[in-house]
């Protein structure tokens, strides 16, 4: 009864019997100490290297710092934005396409998702950056970043997609079309709603792998909020401060991405399907 | 520029770079399976500063930027007079960010064993040692294989961050940019290379672990 | 039989889910070759009962004894203590990655140390004797609820425990897989098996018990031989609860 309310890893474990306690309190004071030691150990590193002083942390006390930060972080947003819009509906057009009868089109779209799968965004962007405009066309920045993130965005979300189909019971299919339904408008009135309802949390985990594509938006010198730290930091001489601060911004945000799907999971009790979980081939 | 000129210039430089990002890739998993190992022990041990470093870890390199880690690595950690070679820096952020994920793939199959079975084993009288050697440990590997061969790509794909840095020899991505830079007739032909040989290793990883996951899934 | 050490005793065991007094005061003991029921409306503690046995629920006062020895807290002893006393779930608890054959060679092979020839001929009489012979080679997904239920049961028996403890053993299971499992306790009562058996299944209780024990809120609130039970109870708690299963 009360193990089933608690977690898996304290299952692991029976309640602790005299000698168990003493060992776990003698190992929990041991670790306390190991990490009080390692925590000083790091500060006193920033410290003796002189990375304390104000003059590396005194211009986050500005209003104007921030400012230009929030800057970087919107132009983050609109390039997260569109590129997990654009993602979106690639992604429900590539799994279409992957479970089309037409063998042909099958095929095809199955190479396209694969190769989106199989290769690295900073390719992607390269091939954007460089590539494309020795052909004569010059896109501005922000489609540069945008599109790259784009399309290995979709390639993943395809395989959502199409998990989430397989997830609507045969049963709906076989109903609808037994009602009269075409196949066509089987998957559009019927089908694919509820499929989008299942991979709704794993859209939102996705963008976590958004968001962070985005941050190699100083390849193509787009400003965001990555792109603005690095200005700060040639402006203040402050690498560690603006990189770590920039570091936890991104955590953050990612951490609160990712725990709204979770709640949403947990809401609708779906799962959540990410690359990790998906089948690799 | 047509791929056999391209071949004839930059062919050296391909096998360098196909080999710098397998090897990479290689040695980057193998060190993040045994550092998830040593995390997920943190993780499930009954000791709470353990777990709650464990955890702490795993949030912050499953969420932080490639890129974001990667700077601090390279460029702020010489600020606090840790210095290390380029490609040791690119080496250690991918390391970091895969090992996080690997320790995720590893709780998962355990909470997937569920406590009833654990019950179970105690209950014919094994002991924690055994119940953890017989029973949690070996599902949690099975069920870790496919989550394991995904994250064996996305590390592959995660080595690319080697083009921010200034490698020598250059991995797959970095020589595109490189080469791109250079020979500006080059075209679409270096980056379709590049492209095929990690899409290419990117199916071939997935089968394999496709195959092995079929003769160790277990059916619940 | 009376001046026999009891194979399993309670005495004064209490405990607390936080505010809640899940078990008050129990007192009971369980002769050789006796088979208790525990039966009670759910929340009453029986479970829990039935699983402080083999220490998978803690106290927090009284004593547990097995064969006048005190329940052992922690480490080899608890283990070896474990292993003496069967335990049947009712949600079978099978390993998902074993065979059926290695679900019930793994504890004696493990535990007690037989060696594996043997302890396999012994697993294959017992899953003989549960009548799941020919599926010792599938995974527990493939089995039946019944079927895979019966190999918990083996499993138990594989240690050749001094006592068995059943945790509701038939009611995660189909209507028509319940006898199937029935009859295997109904035997193991037979050849004279110490049982404790939290269960709903009045007929079994009335047919192979020996006592009758009605808990309710944590307390037990009478015992009896099934007959002087299901005929005359005497409190209204236990009279309430019998009309309630019975449908009136």
């Amino acid at each position: 009864m009360s193990a089933h309310a608690t977690s898996m890893r304290d299952a692991l474990y029976e309640a602790p019997g005299p000698r168990t306690r003493r060992l776990t309190i003698i190992g929990t004071t041991i670790s306390m100490i190991l990490v009080a030691i390692g925590l000083a150990l790091v500060v006193r590193q920033f410290y003796v290297t002189g990375q304390l002083d104000a003059k590396y942390w005194s211009f986050f006390a500005e209003w104007s710092t921030w400012r230009y930060l929030l800057k970087g972080f919107v132009g983050t947003l609109e390039v997260a934005a569109m590129a997990a819009a654009i993602s979106l509906v690639l992604g429900i057009l590539l799994m279409l396409g992957r479970i089309s009868s037409n063998r042909l089109l099958a095929i095809v779209t199955r190479i396209i998702i694969d190769f989106f799968r199989g290769v690295p965004s900073l390719l992607l962007i390269y091939f954007f950056y460089l590539v494309i405009p020795q052909y004569g066309i010059r896109l501005p920045s922000f489609w540069m970043i945008t599109l790259p993130v784009a399309l290995a965005a979709s390639g993943v979300l395809a395989e959502v997609f199409r998990a989430g189909v397989n997830a609507v019971p045969k049963g709906q299919t076989e109903a609808a079309l037994s009602i009269g339904l075409t196949p066509g408008k089987t998957m559009r009135k019927i089908v694919l709603p509820q499929a989008l309802r299942i991979v709704v949390p794993s859209l939102i985990s996705q963008l976590v792998v958004v968001v962070k594509d985005t941050t190699v938006a100083y390849v193509v010198s787009y400003p965001d909020l990555m792109q603005n730290a690095r200005v700060l930091i040639s402006n203040h001489d402050s690498v560690v401060s603006m990189y770590l601060v920039a570091a936890v911004i991104y955590i953050l945000i990612n951490f609160a991405i990712n725990q709204l799907s979770i709640y949403m999971a947990r809401r609708s009790g779906t799962p959540i399907i990410s690359r990790t979980t998906e089948n690799p081939t | 520029m047509g791929y056999a000129e391209l071949i004839a210039e930059y062919g050296d430089k391909y096998l360098h770079a196909i080999w710098e990002t397998l090897s990479m890739t290689a040695v980057c998993f193998a060190v993040a399976m045994v550092l998830s190992i040593l995390i997920t022990v943190m993780r499930v041990s009954p000791i709470k500063p353990l777990r709650i470093v464990g955890d702490i870890y795993v949030q912050i390199f499953r969420n932080i930027p490639g890129v974001a880690l990667l700077v601090i690595v390279a460029y702020a950690l010489p600020n606090l007079k840790i210095a290390l070679p380029w490609k040791t820096c690119v080496e250690v952020t991918v390391i970091l960010l895969a090992s996080a994920f690997g320790s995720e793939n590893f709780m998962t199959g355990i909470n997937a064993i569920g406590v009833g079975q654990i019950e179970a084993a105690r209950s014919i009288g094994l002991t924690f040692g055994q119940t953890m050697m017989k029973v949690v440990i070996p599902q949690a590997l099975r069920s870790a294989v496919l989550p394991m061969t995904n994250l064996l790509i996305a590390t592959m794909l995660t080595t690319a961050l080697g083009s921010q840095v200034p490698l020598n020899p250059q991995e797959l991505t970095g020589l595109v940019s490189y080469i791109t830079t250079r020979s500006t007739g080059a075209g679409i032909v270096p980056f379709v290379i590049s492209a095929l040989c990690y899409a290419g290793s990117a199916v071939l990883i997935g089968m394999v672990g496709n195959s092995i996951d079929k003769k160790v899934r277990i059916m619940r | 039989m009376a001046d026999q050490i009891p194979v399993i005793e309670l005495q004064h065991v209490d405990k607390h889910y936080g505010k809640l007094h899940v078990l008050r005061d129990i007192n009971l003991s369980v002769h050789k070759g006796e088979v208790l029921v525990l039966i009670g409306p759910s929340g009453s503690g029986k479970s829990t009962l039935c699983r402080t046995i083999n220490r998978l629920e803690t106290i927090d006062s009284g004593q547990i004894l097995i064969e006048g020895k005190e329940l052992p807290q922690e480490g080899r002893e608890l283990a070896q203590m474990r292993a003496e006393i069967g335990m049947v779930f009712q949600s079978f608890n099978l390993f998902a990655h074993k065979t059926i054959l290695q679900n019930v060679t793994l504890g004696p092979i493990e535990v007690l140390k037989t060696p594996k020839n043997i302890a396999e001929a012994e697993a294959m009489e017992l899953l003989d004797r549960v009548g799941v012979a020919e599926q010792a080679h599938k995974v527990p997904a493939q089995l039946s609820g019944g079927q895979q239920q019966r190999v918990a049961i083996a499993r138990s028996l594989a240690m050749h425990p001094k006592a068995m403890l059943f945790d509701e053993p038939t009611s995660a299971l189909d209507p028509e897989m319940i006898n199937e499992v029935l009859e295997v306790m109904v035997e193991l009562a037979r050849e004279g098996m110490t049982m404790v058996v939290v269960t709903h299944e009045m007929n079994f209780a009335r047919r192979v018990s020996n006592r009758v024990v009605f808990m309710a809120d944590g307390q037990i609130v009478e015992e009896g031989t099934p007959d002087e039970f299901f005929d005359h109870p005497k409190s209204d708690r236990a009279k309430d609860f019998l009309d309630s299963i019975r449908g009136h």
